[in-house]
């Protein structure tokens, strides 16, 4: 069996831990976690104005939900206080986005960010739903 | 063996410290899931081993290693798991035990072979909530301090160190030329998950070598694969990939080749006759 001295112990934990806080500082800017609002978008507003009794302004959107595990953004396109399209534009979780490949038209039949938990990507479905929650927010009118 | 026995044994020991974080990561996150999900896990990992056990009419029939595996699994698999795949996860864990064995040991770490086949099997999803994935950042600290317990009573500090060594390194140069996520590795929740598996995970004593020089190079190997799986494929498979290959190596490398020696010993018949 492999014993080590604990004078070895140290010098291999300091070692490692300078790695360790030179890989994280190195990233510090590249993990910065993305501001949203500063992310997401109105692509494309419609000139008219809205009827009264809608809920959202006619336009294409973009929305991005983000959690420890990665982030997604979508693009939904409202018309006629109806969203007509949703399409996932960045996939950047670390699961398979063949996971979560159904839910944008389950959002287009249910009129609604809300969707059924997909088995074995809870987090990617998560991530979904506040990206469409966050785009369906930048197109409601207030 | 007793209780009190039990307990004080790195197998004791490691079954408490499991148990603990699993309770202290279903506070902090709220998720009560998670002790359903554990308790299957277990219980099926239990069930699984006496069976198998039986069937091979082996002699000694305590389930303390089946235990682990199922906290294990628990620990990474995602609360959200449906109970049938943890079950199925975990039978599929404790037959690679049984099954891919050399001189009734497992050739495989067999919480990696099932995690590693439900993915493609169930469709399951790795979340490392028992490394306090999802907890606040001091629970890093506990998850150190234990593995560095966990480690030393099981004399696996020249490969935990080699891995974390090695992983870290290639993890580093890929920040630098921002190459695949990188700086993903060295967050939670992906830091959690590398801590648990070099700590927990990597030094199950049956499917890792002994020999310093023999864990430094299982550690490398590990580090290595796992960290160039991480590169290319990004997901959460790195880890299971990298263990596989370092099981590989030491049945390869050492286990095989002892064992040809062995059988090819000549049988000292002086010493026969002098019985």
């Amino acid at each position: 069996m492999a014993n080590m001295s604990k004078k070895w112990i140290v010098l291999c934990t300091a070692a490692i831990a300078t790695v360790y806080a030179a890989g994280y500082w190195d990233t510090e800017s590249q993990a910065t976690i993305p501001n949203a609002a500063a992310d997401d978008q109105v692509l494309q507003a419609a000139s008219s104005e809205p009827s009264i009794n809608n809920t959202y302004k006619d336009g294409i959107y973009s929305g991005t939900g983000m959690n420890r595990r990665g982030s997604i953004q979508v693009t939904i396109t409202i018309e006629q206080d109806r969203i007509m399209d949703v399409e996932i534009s960045d996939f950047a979780m670390h699961y398979s986005e063949s996971d979560i490949v159904g839910l944008p038209d389950e959002v287009t039949q249910s009129q609604s960010a809300t969707v059924d938990n997909v088995s074995g990507a809870t987090y990617s479905t998560a991530a979904f739903e506040d990206a469409v929650q966050d785009a369906l927010a930048q197109a409601a009118i207030h | 063996m007793k209780t009190g026995q039990w307990l004080k044994s790195p197998k004791g020991q490691l079954t408490s410290i499991l148990a603990v974080n699993l309770i202290l990561a279903v506070g902090a996150s709220r998720d009560w899931k998670g002790i359903l999900i554990a308790g299957v896990a277990v219980a099926f990992a239990v069930l699984t081993d006496i069976l198998i056990g039986s069937i091979k009419k082996r002699k000694r029939m305590v389930p303390d290693g089946a235990v682990i595996t199922g906290l294990i699994l628990a620990s990474v698999m995602g609360t959200h798991t449906s109970w049938t795949i943890a079950a199925a996860m975990t039978m599929i864990a404790i037959a690679s035990k049984h099954l891919i064995a050399h001189k009734k040991k497992p050739v495989f770490n067999p919480a990696v072979v099932g995690l590693l086949l439900a993915i493609p099997l169930f469709h399951a999803e790795q979340s490392w909530w028992g490394a306090f994935g999802d907890s606040p950042a001091w629970t890093i600290a506990l998850l150190v301090a234990e593995g560095y317990w966990i480690t030393n009573r099981v004399r696996k500090f020249p490969q935990a160190f080699s891995f974390f060594g090695t992983y870290f390194l290639i993890m580093l140069v890929m920040g630098m030329f921002h190459v695949g996520d990188a700086s993903d590795a060295w967050r939670a929740p992906f830091i959690n998950g590398a801590l648990f598996f070099g700590f927990f995970m990597m030094t199950d004593p049956p499917t890792s070598p002994a020999k310093a020089m023999d864990q430094v190079i299982y550690g490398v190997i590990i580090g290595t694969a796992g960290a160039v799986v991480y590169s290319i494929f990004g997901g959460l498979i790195y880890f299971f990939i990298g263990q596989l290959a370092g099981n590989l190596y030491y049945f390869l490398k050492v286990r095989w080749p002892n064992h040809k020696k062995q059988t090819r010993q000549p049988v000292n018949f002086q010493k026969r006759s002098s019985l």
